[in-house]
């Protein structure tokens, strides 16, 4: 669906985004993360057309694409991360998205507004100016703008912060139902956990390089460098946390009251074993869950190696 | 091409509305409307036995000392040749012109500023549909101020046995061109800079110096001021819209039809240049704030 | 403060005040200085004027013939007037040698000071200037002088005459009383009174409108249009510092234009005049107005000002229209809604005071033979009256053939201030309405 290559920008000496290579496939969901700074805004306004690489491509739907190509915006959805406030003041919600269903060429846009707008719970606000909208209904607003023309990609930019949990389920709900009817979801967040929710894919960029590229599962068993067996129990005997870490297939043990933290190597599965081990200490399991490493903790991983990586060479951090 | 034409007529469809549901714009018809009513029922009655009398009216006694004295006898007998109408048609006009200038250089500064035209980019619109509008806008509202100008005129000479002569009409044409210029200017300015505050100024610091240029180069008083005027007038005439409606009203004095038409064109040629200049400069610079 | 300090003070600002009023009312300072004087030709007549040793240029027509002397004299500022003058009675010191012109085409010209005199012989329904050069004006100034000496001697002749005509008249009169009185018949001498005519006065000479001025030498600078540069160098071959001067030689824009001096009846000594082509002539109605067409020429307004007077203000970007004769023979058609069509033509006409203890006065036909015998017409003008009921009078200039004269045609619109008025300021208001309304539907929309 989306593809890049040596995608640069450069603005004057400083390289903002330095030969990126994304792929996003059609119908999947792609986190697109990245610390302030690291070039992720300049990345998402080249991919959007508002900004002309310095270098490199950019193919959407199979076609080479640059801002002149009004034409393929049409398939493009954007949710900014902030609504331009002062925009259309005396408009209401209803003129607001009147006025790009007429930008976008829909003919007979009536019933979709509506429709849209019930979805996301703005129906009996539909003629109040949308300038008195909280800044949930207007991230509301602004993803049935950007759905209205049913769209094959949806840009979404931080669209869940400053929301309440409420809203920010309900946007959960909107975004894995607008997957599931087939459209592609591209995301910028901050929100880490939010993200490892929902996406399918992501990209780690740092310092305007392409750190990382893959699948969630994937990037995330690749980037932990061990696995961690959490084991509940009714209570832990004496000396029990090193009888573990004497086993051969324990790398660290901890415990933290009932429960016990033991690090074993990444490949293999070593539960049953464990769970051997203290059956025959006659300790009964509550539970036995091998813990994952989180998105949080791999995004931690990768910019600090990175960090570490920068200021073992002398460059910045 | 057709995806910038028609985010431009969208766009300028709203802005004519907006500016319809505005107060200022019918605030600056009515202050333009009053201006020219007082011009015309001033010069009624200024009228004595003999013809136009500038001492009988208290304004056009300032009207006509301030003319003459910065401009000479003729100047003020020319402009007073048919009647109240022309000056009355420069004066009723200008309160609409700057109201529409202003207000879209601040207005196309202000969506830069605040993200909007970047949201209209994110769409198959570009910073260029967004100007377009704006301009298109500004020319049709004046075509319709000029039209109701026009109306305002005739009943107003029809009830006071004035006579709207061929120079008001002249000059009503050449006003709806020199305005495209001027917007066209509006434009390039909004997209030079960063800001609505800026870019005003940017604007009317323009439009002042078109002016002073001008009116150096017709003011009577001689010396250094209007040598350097002449000098800087040779060189910035060639891109003042004013320059160009001196030479139509000067064609039409001499009655040079080919010369009134030749300076009609060149307005549009100059708008349609600055207006160009604009659009490169915006890819150049960007949408985003 | 004391009343003594505050009178104290009150004196020191008026002192202040008076003094720099007291300096302004001293006589202008005068200065020696070396002037161009200029006689030019403007189109209708010769004016004069001069060059201060501000000025950047002097200003001719081209193609005519204008007169420059070169002259130290005291110059000095009029604020009343706001121009400057010459005070030649005091130092008046006209310098001998050449003039040095260099014309666009670069090339030198040096000009020697020729013995003129200029006339004119026809008057201003007809531009007939004259200019005699060389000889030619010693001849024609010796031909005016012929004929002023043979009318004054006529004149004189006159006088002996008349004198001689009263003493007879007086002596027949008293003869005749006397003998009345002796009873005695004088009916012959009474016939002889009667055939007494009293000798004719001799008529000034109409030969001249302007008659020939004294001989005098000057530079004739007669130039086609461009910019030239010129210095004047003595006998002595030495070029006179501060000499160097610009001259702009100007010509009309266009010829064929057509005004119209408009006199009201109730103002008569101060006409206006309505230049510009097919301008309209707006007026109230009091009084009939009373019109004089005349031919004009459009020149630069600066140049123009600037060529009469040198220290004068003129606007470069402006043509203005000067008048320069009168059109002879015209007739000007008037027709207009409820009028018939009917061509006027000039006619004399008398200034008359009204009688009684009313002020003012009425202009009526003149009568020569009747009531204004013996007087002469105050106006030569065409008649255009103006009714109450009067809207649009429409005004053509036509030759003395009938043919209408291009840009001469008026329109004269009475106009008076009138209550329908209002009407405009109304609709001048009505965009506020509009807004209110339009707001008013608006706030609807919202709380829908």
């Amino acid at each position: 669906m989306i593809q890049t290559r040596e995608l640069t920008k450069q603005y004057g000496r400083f390289t903002a985004v330095d030969g990126v290579n994304l792929n996003i496939a059609a119908g999947e969901i792609y986190g697109f993360l990245g610390p302030n700074g690291a070039g992720k805004t300049s990345t998402i306004m080249m991919l959007l057309g508002v900004v002309k690489p310095t270098r490199g491509e950019i193919s959407l739907f199979g076609e080479r694409y640059s801002p002149g190509r009004l034409d393929l915006r049409r398939r493009i959805g954007v949710v900014p991360e902030k609504h331009p406030l002062g925009m259309w003041t005396w408009m209401t919600a209803a003129e607001y998205l009147q006025t790009f269903a007429d930008l976008f060429g829909l003919k007979n846009a009536g019933p979709r507004i509506d429709h849209l707008l019930e979805r996301v719970g703005l129906a009996e606000v539909r003629n109040k100016r949308f300038s008195e909208f909280s800044r949930g209904m207007l991230q509301k607003l602004s993803i049935v703008r950007a759905l209205l023309h049913d769209p094959d990609i949806l840009f979404l930019d931080e669209p869940i912060s400053g929301l309440d949990p409420f809203g920010v389920k309900q946007i959960r709900d909107l975004i894995l139902e607008e997957n599931r009817d087939g459209r592609t979801i591209f995301i910028s967040s901050h929100i880490l956990s939010e993200m490892e929710k929902i996406c399918h894919r992501v990209a780690i960029i740092f310092g305007g390089r392409l750190m990382a590229e893959d699948a969630m599962k994937s990037l995330l068993s690749t980037l932990a460098k061990d696995r961690e067996i959490h084991v509940d129990l009714e209570s832990i005997p004496e000396g029990l946390t090193e009888r573990i870490k004497g086993l051969p297939f324990v790398l660290e043990a901890t415990q933290t009251e009932n429960k016990l933290l033991v690090k074993v190597p990444k490949s293999g599965d070593y539960r049953k074993e464990l769970s051997k081990h203290l059956i025959d200490q006659n300790l009964v399991p509550l539970s036995i869950q091998e813990k994952s490493l989180s998105l949080e903790e791999a995004f931690v991983t990768i910019t600090q190696e990175n960090i570490d990586l920068f200021a073992r060479i002398g460059g910045k951090a | 091409m057709n995806e910038r034409m028609n985010a431009t007529s969208v766009l300028a469809r709203r802005r004519i509305y907006e500016t319809f549901i505005s107060p200022g714009f019918y605030i600056a018809m009515s202050l333009g409307l009053v201006l020219a009513y007082l011009l015309v029922s001033g010069f009624v009655r200024a009228v004595d036995s003999s013809g136009l009398a500038f001492g009988l009216n208290p304004l056009y006694d300032l009207i006509g000392r301030s003319l003459e004295g910065a401009f000479g006898r003729t100047l003020v007998e020319k402009l007073f040749a048919e009647g109240p109408f022309v000056f009355a048609l420069y004066i009723g006009f200008l309160p609409m012109l700057l109201y529409l200038a202003v207000s879209s250089v601040f207005r196309f500064g202000l969506e830069k500023k605040i993200g909007a035209l970047e949201l209209l980019a994110y769409g198959p619109a570009d910073g260029t549909a967004g100007f377009l509008a704006a301009f298109l806008k500004d020319l049709l509202l004046t075509v319709i101020y000029l039209a109701v100008l026009l109306v305002f005129f005739a009943v107003t000479a029809a009830l006071n046995n004035l006579l709207l002569g061929p120079t008001f009409f002249f000059t009503l044409v050449i006003l709806l061109f020199v305005a495209a210029a001027v917007y066209s200017y509006g434009v390039f300015a909004s997209t030079l800079t960063d800001n609505s505050a800026s870019a005003v100024a940017l604007f009317l610091g323009l439009m002042v110096f078109f002016l002073i240029i001008l009116m150096g180069s017709f003011t009577i008083v001689s010396g250094y001021v209007r040598n350097l005027s002449t000098v800087f007038a040779w060189v910035v005439k060639w891109i003042s819209p004013l320059f160009y409606w001196n030479l139509a009203m000067q064609a039409v004095e001499i009655q040079g039809w080919l010369l009134y038409a030749v300076s009609l064109v060149v307005l549009l040629v100059l708008g349609a240049v600055v207006l160009a200049a604009s659009h490169f400069i915006l890819k150049a610079r960007g949408v985003r704030p | 403060m004391t009343s003594k300090r505050r009178i104290q003070a009150i004196a020191v600002v008026v002192l202040l005040l008076v003094f720099p009023a007291v300096s302004f009312a001293q006589v202008p300072v005068r200065e020696e200085q070396l002037i161009y004087s200029i006689l030019a030709f403007n189109g209708r007549d010769y004016a004069g004027t001069f060059t201060t040793k501000q000025a950047e240029a002097m200003y001719l027509k081209a193609d005519v013939d204008n007169f420059l002397t070169v002259r130290k004299t005291l110059v000095y500022f009029w604020p009343i007037t706001q121009d400057w003058k010459t005070d030649t009675s005091a130092l008046n010191v006209p310098f001998e040698g050449r003039l040095l012109l260099v014309g666009p085409d670069g090339k030198d010209r040096a000009l020697e000071s020729t013995p003129y005199t200029y006339y004119n012989v026809r008057g201003e329904y007809e531009l007939n200037w004259k200019v005699a050069k060389g000889p030619e004006a010693d001849q024609a100034w010796g031909q005016y002088q012929e004929i002023m000496n043979a009318y004054w001697a006529s004149v004189q002749q006159y006088y002996q005459e008349r004198a001689a005509y009263e003493a007879m008249l007086s002596e027949l009169t008293s003869t005749i009383t006397r003998l009345r009185d002796e009873g005695r018949d004088v009916s012959r001498l009474i016939e002889v009174l009667r055939e007494l005519k009293a000798p004719p006065e001799p008529q000034y000479p109409r030969d001249y409108v302007v008659p020939p001025a004294q001989v005098s030498e000057a530079f004739i600078l007669n130039l086609p249009v461009g910019e030239y540069s010129l210095r004047f160098e003595t006998l002595e071959g030495e070029l006179m510092q501060g000499s160097e001067i610009r001259v702009v030689v100007f010509e009309k824009r266009r010829a064929e234009g057509v005004g119209l001096e408009v006199i009201p009846g109730d103002k008569w000594t101060r006409p206006v005049e309505s230049k510009t082509p097919a301008s309209v002539l707006y007026v109230d109605g009091s009084a009939d107005l009373y019109l004089r067409p005349f031919f004009q020429q459009e020149y630069n307004d600066l140049y123009y000002e600037k060529m009469r007077q040198n220290d004068a203000r003129g606007n470069p970007n402006l043509m203005k229209w000067v008048r320069i004769q009168q059109v002879p023979q015209a007739g000007i058609e008037i027709s207009g809604p409820g009028r018939a069509t009917q061509v006027v033509r000039e006619a004399p006409f008398y200034v008359e005071q009204v009688k009684g203890a009313a002020l003012g006065y009425q202009i009526v036909p003149f009568d020569p033979e009747g009531a204004h015998k013996d007087r002469e017409a105050s106006l030569r003008a065409f008649h255009v009256p103006l009714t109450a009921g009067d809207r649009v009078v429409r005004l053509q200039v036509q030759d003395k053939d009938g043919q209408i004269l291009r840009s001469g045609g008026r329109q004269i619109r009475v106009v008076r201030p009138s209550r329908a008025g209002i009407l405009s300021l109304i609709l001048a208001v009505l965009p506020l309405v509009a807004m209110a309304v339009v707001l008013l539907r608006r706030s609807r929309v919202y709380t829908s």
